[in-house]
């Protein structure tokens, strides 16, 4: 595969912030549909590496481009082509999901009908007296489902996930994975940075270990069989943390 | 700018859903409202009141009977400062300088019944006029309504958000801007329709009314870009809000206050106590008209004595008396000229340094921009009673020289002796319907106007660079990835 080929491809990156170097040479890429998931313990460097690829956060040295944009030269061109999930989804709390969904739209330039929204919210389970509610009164999991959403809306290639299952129960965080799966069929690609080893391992198809700001360990999921063997898994993680 | 546009929407969405930002906009425009509707009510009634009390003075005047015109010296009349049109808007120093002069001869009286010196003390704290409300409340109500605009983005990841999704930071902090910017408007919307009802009530004054309203415009812009700055570039919405209140502690208390206190410092203003003695002391020097042996007047008497080819006062073709009240009056009024002229010098001094002190507060410059067109500035005062003090000497001078014409020297020397030779003094009524009456004309709004640059000039600079660090905030906030 030609890296243009490649939804995201991140070679030998480098970023510091202040003196410190938090991602130091890591490497990776995505294929189009393809699901990675990012494990790694606090700081080192996977939220960062999600800022970078946004253009949030400038990079000292290596190439990153997505969807074979770089966002150091072409940021809006990139941000058009990713759909970004903090770990604390941001909805406002006196807009309602619909008016949510409709205010990012908005600014993202990508204007759905009514039809297509309430499609969104249906495929994502989000039900359907919630959907004129204000996002004040919503659990972690319905602004979750708001935000998912809204990525399905602004069909973007690329879906970037900070913790996306943190402080979800698990029936959430299963209907979750199953909405990802969804997506990857689509041919959406999706880099998921999680602590969730068995999410994680429920639903990508490779899982990266960071450590010391670079991938130190990488997994592909067997096409038969167990998907992932837990204990190396479990292994990789625990000796990085 | 659609992002502009869209980002403002949201803004004020939030505002009208948002129950302390709605109190905190409805109070801010029932205030401006209050205060344009009182200060055009209480205005109009001043203004007719001060009209009619002009006539009824004037007409009482007229009305004096047969008497010696040096007796009218001293009966006297008022001239009452007519209150121009956008005073309404804008009352400036009328509150505190006094508006009515007693003119009589010999002195020159300070103008009195100033309202702050007439009301309750409260209204030293300030009225509640348009100007005050642009000048002072409006910025507060903004930073209220404005300092967490993105400051509280930033504290629930939201401005993340938005630039995930193509907001750049130039079209989040404009969008934040356009949104106070229209509450800003809001607050202004009745102090214009104030300007506005006063510039179809007369239309001369149209042209400088618009200025003002630019001028707040301009004023109320330097604030919302400021805040809208401020959070942008504050960690928090606390952080932000301290450092708001601090600016217009600072900029619209402070600055103003202590700039009054080092101009009256640097340049201190004798006080009318010290005027009247170096005066009364000045008199002495010069001459007493009422000492026969007084140099002055002695060599005033010889003069005329030579001038008209005659030995004694007696034989002069008019009333020497007369003569000597005028040549008394004209030394008087020139020292009060004199005096009034270097107190005008040292205020002058004092208004530079006002002037300067607009560098470190827009409200000083909006402030000093708004008395001058609205001809309620210390200029106008000082115009007024130069006005006044013509008006004064020119009756006073008239009056002795109906002494001097009309009254006989020699019933003028025996009337505190002879009851038939007063009789004679008394000049009839007539005389007093002669005299003119008083009248102020403000500086014509084109003079008001090039009065203002000075001060539109300041506001550009505020207005500029307000915009100067609402552009290193968005690049600031470009940089650290919002």
């Amino acid at each position: 595969m030609q890296v243009t080929d490649f939804t995201l491809a991140v070679e030998n990156l480098v970023v510091d912030r202040g003196n410190r170097r938090i991602v130091d040479g890591l490497s990776l890429s995505l294929a189009p549909g393809e699901i990675y998931a990012l494990l790694g313990g606090n700081g080192a460097g996977k939220s960062t590496t999600l800022f970078a690829i946004l253009g949030f956060l400038p990079f000292s040295s290596g190439t990153l481009t997505v969807c074979g944009h770089d966002p150091r030269t072409k940021p809006d061109a990139v941000r058009a082509s990713v759909a970004y999930l903090p770990e604390n989804v941001a909805l406002y709390d006196h807009l309602t999901a619909r008016e949510n969904v409709e205010y990012f739209l908005k600014v993202a330039d990508c204007p759905r009908s009514r039809a297509d929204i309430e499609q969104a919210f249906e495929s994502v389970s989000l039900a359907a007296t919630a959907w004129d509610q204000r996002a004040g009164r919503f659990s972690k999991g319905m602004r979750q489902k708001t935000a998912i959403a809204l990525a399905l809306l602004r069909q973007t290639p690329l879906l970037l996930l900070d913790e996306p299952t943190s402080g979800l129960d698990p029936a959430a965080s299963a209907d979750f994975h199953g909405l990802l799966e969804a997506l990857s069929a689509r041919g959406v690609s999706i880099l998921m940075v999680t602590h969730d080893l068995l999410g994680a391992a429920d639903t990508a198809d490779r899982i990266g270990l960071i450590a010391g700001g670079r991938i130190a360990d990488e997994w592909r999921a067997q096409e038969s069989g167990p998907r992932f063997d837990l204990n190396i898994l479990h292994d990789g993680f625990a000796g990085v943390k | 700018m659609r992002l502009v546009w869209t980002i403002a929407g949201a803004e004020l969405r939030l505002m009208l859903r948002s129950r302390l930002a709605l109190v905190g906009v409805v109070t801010l425009l029932l205030l401006s409202a209050i205060a344009a509707v009182t200060s055009a009510v209480q205005m109009a009634e001043t203004a007719q009141a001060r009209a009619q009390a002009q006539i009824e003075t004037d007409e009482q005047f007229k009305a004096q009977p047969n008497r010696h015109p040096h007796r009218m010296v001293h009966y006297g009349t008022y001239a009452l400062r007519p209150v121009g049109p956008l005073a309404a808007f804008d009352p400036g120093v009328d509150s505190f300088t006094g508006t009515v002069v007693f003119l009589e001869g010999h002195r020159q009286n300070s103008a009195t019944f100033g309202a702050a010196r007439e009301s309750s003390d409260l209204l030293r704290f300030g009225q509640l006029t348009p100007a005050f409300v642009l000048q002072t409340l409006a910025p507060l109500l903004l930073i209220f309504l404005g300092f967490a605009g993105v400051a509280r983005e930033r504290e629930r990841g939201s401005l993340r958000a938005l630039a995930a999704h193509g907001a750049s930071a130039r079209s989040i902090l404009g969008g934040k801007a356009m949104a106070l910017g229209v509450v800003a408007l809001l607050a202004l919307a009745p102090a214009l329709v104030a300007l506005g009802w006063a510039a179809v009530r007369q239309p001369h004054e149209g042209g400088i009314a618009l200025v003002i309203a630019l001028a707040y415009a301009g004023y109320l812009a330097a604030w919302v870009l400021g805040i809208v700055a401020v959070s942008g570039i504050a960690r928090t919405s606390q952080g932000a809000l301290i450092a708001l209140i601090a600016a217009w502690a600072l900029i619209v208390v402070l600055v103003p206050r202590a700039a009054a206190g080092i101009a009256g410092v640097a340049d201190p203003l004798p006080s009318r106590v010290d005027t009247e003695l170096a005066i009364a002391a000045d008199l002495r020097r010069i001459g007493d008209s009422h000492n026969a042996n007084d140099p002055h007047f002695a060599a005033f008497k010889t003069k005329l004595l030579k001038q008209y080819g005659v030995t004694r006062t007696e034989d002069l073709p008019f009333n020497y008396r007369g003569a000597l009240a005028q040549e008394g009056e004209r030394i008087t009024s020139q020292l009060f000229k004199d005096y009034a002229a270097r107190a005008d010098v040292i205020r002058q001094r004092q208004s530079g340094w006002l002037g300067w002190a607009g560098v470190l507060s827009p409200a000083l410059s909006v402030r000093d921009a708004s008395m001058v067109g609205a001809a309620t500035d210390l200029t106008t005062h000082t115009a007024f009673m130069n006005a006044a003090e013509a008006y004064r000497f020119d009756l006073v001078q008239r009056l002795n020289g109906l002494q001097a014409t009309a009254v006989s020297g020699t019933d003028d020397a025996a009337r505190s002796k002879d009851p038939l030779a007063d009789q004679r003094t008394r000049i009839s009524a007539d005389f007093w319907k002669t005299m003119p009456e008083f009248e102020f004309n403000a500086p014509s709004a084109s003079a008001r106007m090039t009065a203002m640059v000075p001060s539109l000039l300041l506001l550009g600079l505020w207005i500029a660079l307000a915009f100067g660090v609402l552009g290193w905030a968005a690049r600031r906030l470009e940089r650290h990835g919002a």
